[in-house]
């Protein structure tokens, strides 16, 4: 870990010295140089294995389970990382031979190629972030259309169980842990330092490593549907000890979510040491906006609780190829342990998956109706509260797995809880939007839609919170529209929100108003039509993540399909306004929304180092039309006016 | 760096030209006592010790939750080597000091007592893993035999990754060490390392007082 501010070893190059030899083709950081070192790593942890084995006298020598899980899931991607240079800079630290300090050379876009390489610069980081993470929302919104078409009627059209296990457990993998989470953490990398007057993160190198692990655990994710057996077939939540007696798919699981773990707590742990150490001079936190904040609390969550799940799908993993016995009742071991666990992560890890979210909505909503937000503080002391209270109701998952009766009254209190802090986040934007001036572009109305879905999804929460309505929603198709109407309705919104928003900033280009709120309209349309019958189909007691269903539920279901079907093609509508308003939009002014927070204040898309001089901030972030009022001064020009 | 252009680039080809930058960025604001680098080391240490923390609870569901857990711990006839993981403890806690005195030493440009505080904690660790690995080996059961075993393989092992990784960064130190590296004014590469070895050996602490003692 270096950061930026580190003054750098005196061993460092200096400018008379001779410049670095340059390297053969195959030996420069990149694909090249990746192509063979991915190889290569595969077959020494297989030489590893095979070592280890032939020395303990084990039979067979040659186990293939073993050898894809050490030399395909741990060395192979470790020399893939090697190969494309996202170690480079430290083995020559390591090695203590010299290294150009802070040589800068890895940091920038000059072309679309650069974006394909390693690059150390916060926003060309967080444009790969939203590039590769929009990558695996198509694959697994793919994913979601087939099994949709296998419920389209009841009766088995196209799959097995096995593989319909498959389909949906794939879905919720990717949708959660390759497009949601990291999409945020693409969002934040790009506008958080620049948020901040911070030239970059507080460790650049280990931002690139970030991101380039993500790839690597999407590509496990679904390269288990080449396992014999199949993909892992046990839902994204992977229910010990279930998952220790699947086919071997389920591997690919226990292991990607380990590299997303990893990836999401290094970016984790950058945001914060960001946040803390980088902030502008004059930027208190109470200054700081409340995107800001939203991701320091949700770094908070992911550095405390992600290895929560680390360590259960150890255990499985254990139990597995060790036949060790963490979840197995014979040999003393404790199956509910696993939930607990679990939980113990995937329940703040779904306000992981909405925090962020928040943050980018109240910048919305500000920007778009005019007006300062309303009860900044509270907001920020309600990220706060859900922090804490996030830890104290996972086992309102477990109402109906067999635990502690006594643990049920206390989980479901706290669940309640939670909902007032998240009740005081809606009502805050309500009141902000109250006798504003709204501009209903695209992003406002993502921001709109976002909060009529996540009222609705809080309120089925809220039912499922309680126990005697629990015992009767559980595992039924209630619980996926309440997923659904927080998760898509909630943050796969927001993310639209924030992407529409940030798009003039990241590419110097507008997008397609009128694409834009097409995409809208039909997104927020076949949304409702594809989750709101859920609702009912759970009540009258339709059961999840199974591939066959009740002749009665089949008119609801294949309305829920076609709804499902349209909604995939609106992502198309999206991904052509991207891409060629990327290439030939029109070209954007420095401040197309008159926001005043400092992204906004330099041009777009913004210098490759943020600022020539770190700006000054003298005020809050949301004073719209409060005359006279100015959140930041940059040098050579103070703040343009920002007043509706 | 003459290959490097000078202004900021735009994203696509034909976005309008940026404003020129004369130089790199500019220094950031420090708006926080904390260094960075150290700040940074001791979140990652909160990330591990939640880790350890699902281990630990791991632990916990087997030997006091789990209805079927057994009276006696280990369960009869097995037994865990206590006193060889005393030598162990000691071993380790040692190191804990040797490795203060390295940082001392470097705080005082004394750059000998720098190489001498690592070797010898490097030593040390390298000893305390040895004798864990050979524990293991005679240790009398094996990761199948029940619950027990795969929470003290599972706790031990853990750790003694972990004492591996600590391993690793105080090589790295080292060999920086031995290359002229670090003086009174930049020693952050021993510091840090420094860091995270006193937390492999608190946790070792409770590790051993869990699964041993207890
Ligand atoms: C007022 C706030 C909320 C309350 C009271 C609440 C309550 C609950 C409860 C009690 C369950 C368990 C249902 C069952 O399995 O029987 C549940 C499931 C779930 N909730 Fe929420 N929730 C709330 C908000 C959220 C938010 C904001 C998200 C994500 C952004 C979320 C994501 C999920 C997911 C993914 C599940 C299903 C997990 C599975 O696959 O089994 N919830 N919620
Ligand atoms: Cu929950």
């Amino acid at each position: 870990m270096t950061s930026t501010t580190e003054p750098h070893s005196q061993h460092g190059l200096r400018p008379g010295d001779p410049p670095p030899r340059r390297r053969g083709i195959f030996m420069r950081p990149g694909y090249l140089r990746a192509s063979w070192v991915t190889p290569l790593f595969f077959l020494i942890g297989m030489y590893i294995v095979v070592a280890l084995r032939a020395l303990a006298g084990w039979d067979p020598v040659y186990d293939w389970e073993y050898i894809v899980l050490i030399a395909g899931m741990v060395t192979a991607p470790i020399g893939f990382l090697l190969g494309m240079g996202v170690f480079d800079y430290w083995l020559y630290w390591i090695s203590g031979r010299p290294t150009v300090a802070d040589d800068h050379a890895s940091h920038g876009a000059y072309s679309w190629k650069d974006y394909f390489k390693v690059n150390t610069d916060h926003k060309v980081i967080g444009i790969q972030y939203l590039v590769t993470t929009f990558f695996f929302f198509v694959a697994g919104g793919f994913l979601a259309m087939l099994f949709r078409a296998e419920l389209a009627e009841p009766g088995m059209q196209f799959f097995d169980t096995q593989t319909f296990n498959g389909l949906v457990s794939a879905h919720a993998t990717l949708m959660i842990f390759v497009f949601i989470i990291p999409a945020f953490a693409g969002l934040a990398n790009f506008a958080v330092p620049l948020m901040l007057g911070a030239p970059d993160m507080a460790f650049p190198r280990l931002n690139a490593l970030s991101f380039w692990m993500l790839p690597v655990a999407g590509a496990l994710f679904l390269a288990s549907f080449l396992a014999p057996g199949g993909a892992f077939a046990t839902g994204w939540t992977s229910y010990a000890p279930l998952a220790s007696e699947q086919p071997f798919g389920q591997v690919f699981f226990n292991m990607g979510v380990q590299w997303a773990g990893a990836s999401s707590i290094a970016t984790a742990l950058n945001f914060l040491v960001t946040i803390i150490t980088m902030r502008a001079p004059g930027m208190t936190f109470w200054r700081m906006p409340l995107l800001v904040w939203a991701n320091f609390t949700t770094s908070l969550l992911v550095v405390i609780a992600t290895p929560f799940i680390a360590g259960s799908q150890f255990f499985v993993m254990f139990d597995r190829v060790m036949h060790t016995s963490f979840f197995t009742p014979d040999n003393g071991g404790y199956v509910l342990g696993y939930q607990h666990i679990f939980w113990f992560y995937s329940h703040p890890a779904v306000y992981i998956m909405v925090l962020p979210g928040f943050g980018i909505i109240s910048e919305v909503i500000s920007v778009f109706s005019r007006k300062p937000i309303f009860g900044y503080r509270l907001m920020a002391v309600s990220l706060i509260g859900i922090l804490v209270l996030a830890f104290s109701v996972w086992a309102h998952h477990m109402f109906v797995a067999g635990m502690a009766d006594w643990l049920r009254i206390p989980m479901m209190i706290s669940t309640l809880l939670i909902a007032v802090p998240t009740g005081i986040k809606v009502f805050s934007w309500l009141a902000t939007l109250w006798e504003g001036k709204l501009h209903l572009s695209t992003p406002m109305l993502f921001a709109l839609g976002f909060i009529s879905t996540f009222v609705i999804g809080g309120l089925s929460g809220v039912y499922v919170a309680s126990v005697p309505i629990d015992i009767h929603a559980s595992d039924t198709y209630f619980v996926v529209a309440h997923i659904h109407y927080v998760l898509f309705g909630g943050s796969v919104f927001t993310i639209f929100a924030g992407l529409y928003y940030w798009f003039p900033k990241m590419t110097g280009r507008m997008f397609d108003e009128r694409l834009g709120k097409l995409h809208f309209w039909l997104t927020f349309v076949t949304f409702n039509l594809t989750f709101f019958p859920m609702h009912w189909l759970g009540l009258d007691g339709m059961p999840r993540r199974v591939a066959d269903y009740a002749g009665t539920y089949g008119a609801l279901n294949m309305v829920v399909s076609i709804g499902s079907f349209v909604l995939g093609a609106s992502v198309v509508i999206f991904a052509y306004n991207i891409v060629v308003s990327w290439a030939r939009g029109p070209v954007a002014e420095s401040n197309p929304w008159k926001a005043m927070t400092i992204e906004w204040q330099v041009s777009s898309p913004p210098p490759v180092f943020n600022f020539d001089e770190i700006p000054q901030v003298v005020g809050g972030p949301y004073e719209y039309g409060v005359p006279g009022a100015r959140h930041a001064v940059l040098r050579g020009g103070a703040l343009q006016e920002a007043h509706a | 760096m003459s290959d490097i252009p000078i202004s900021g680039g735009p994203h696509l080809a034909g976005s309008h030209p940026q404003e020129a930058i004369p130089h790199g960025p500019p220094p950031a604001n420090r708006s926080s006592r904390l260094d960075a680098a150290t700040l940074g080391m001791f979140l990652f240490i909160a990330s591990e010790a939640m880790l350890f923390g699902a281990f630990f609870t791991a632990y916990f569901f087997v030997r006091v939750v789990n209805p079927t857990a057994t009276e006696t711990w280990p369960p009869a006839p097995f037994e865990f080597p206590v006193f060889v993981a005393g030598v162990n403890t000691a071993i380790l806690v040692t190191s804990s000091f040797t490795i203060h005195w390295a940082t001392q030493a470097i705080k005082r440009n004394d750059r000998n007592g720098l190489r001498a505080g690592l070797v010898v904690t490097i030593l040390l660790g390298s000893a305390f893993l040895l004798t864990q690995a050979i524990e293991y080996a005679h240790v009398g059961f094996n990761t199948g035999d029940g619950a027990f075993a795969s929470v003290f393989f599972g706790l031990t092992g853990l750790h003694g990754a972990h004492v591996f990784v600590g391993l690793s960064l105080l090589t790295i130190a080292a060999v920086r060490a031995f290359r002229g590296h670090f003086s009174a004014e930049h020693h952050h590469g021993v510091e840090i390392p420094g860091i995270y070895w006193h937390f492999v050996d608190v946790m070792w602490i409770i590790v051993f007082f869990a699964v041993y003692v207890l």
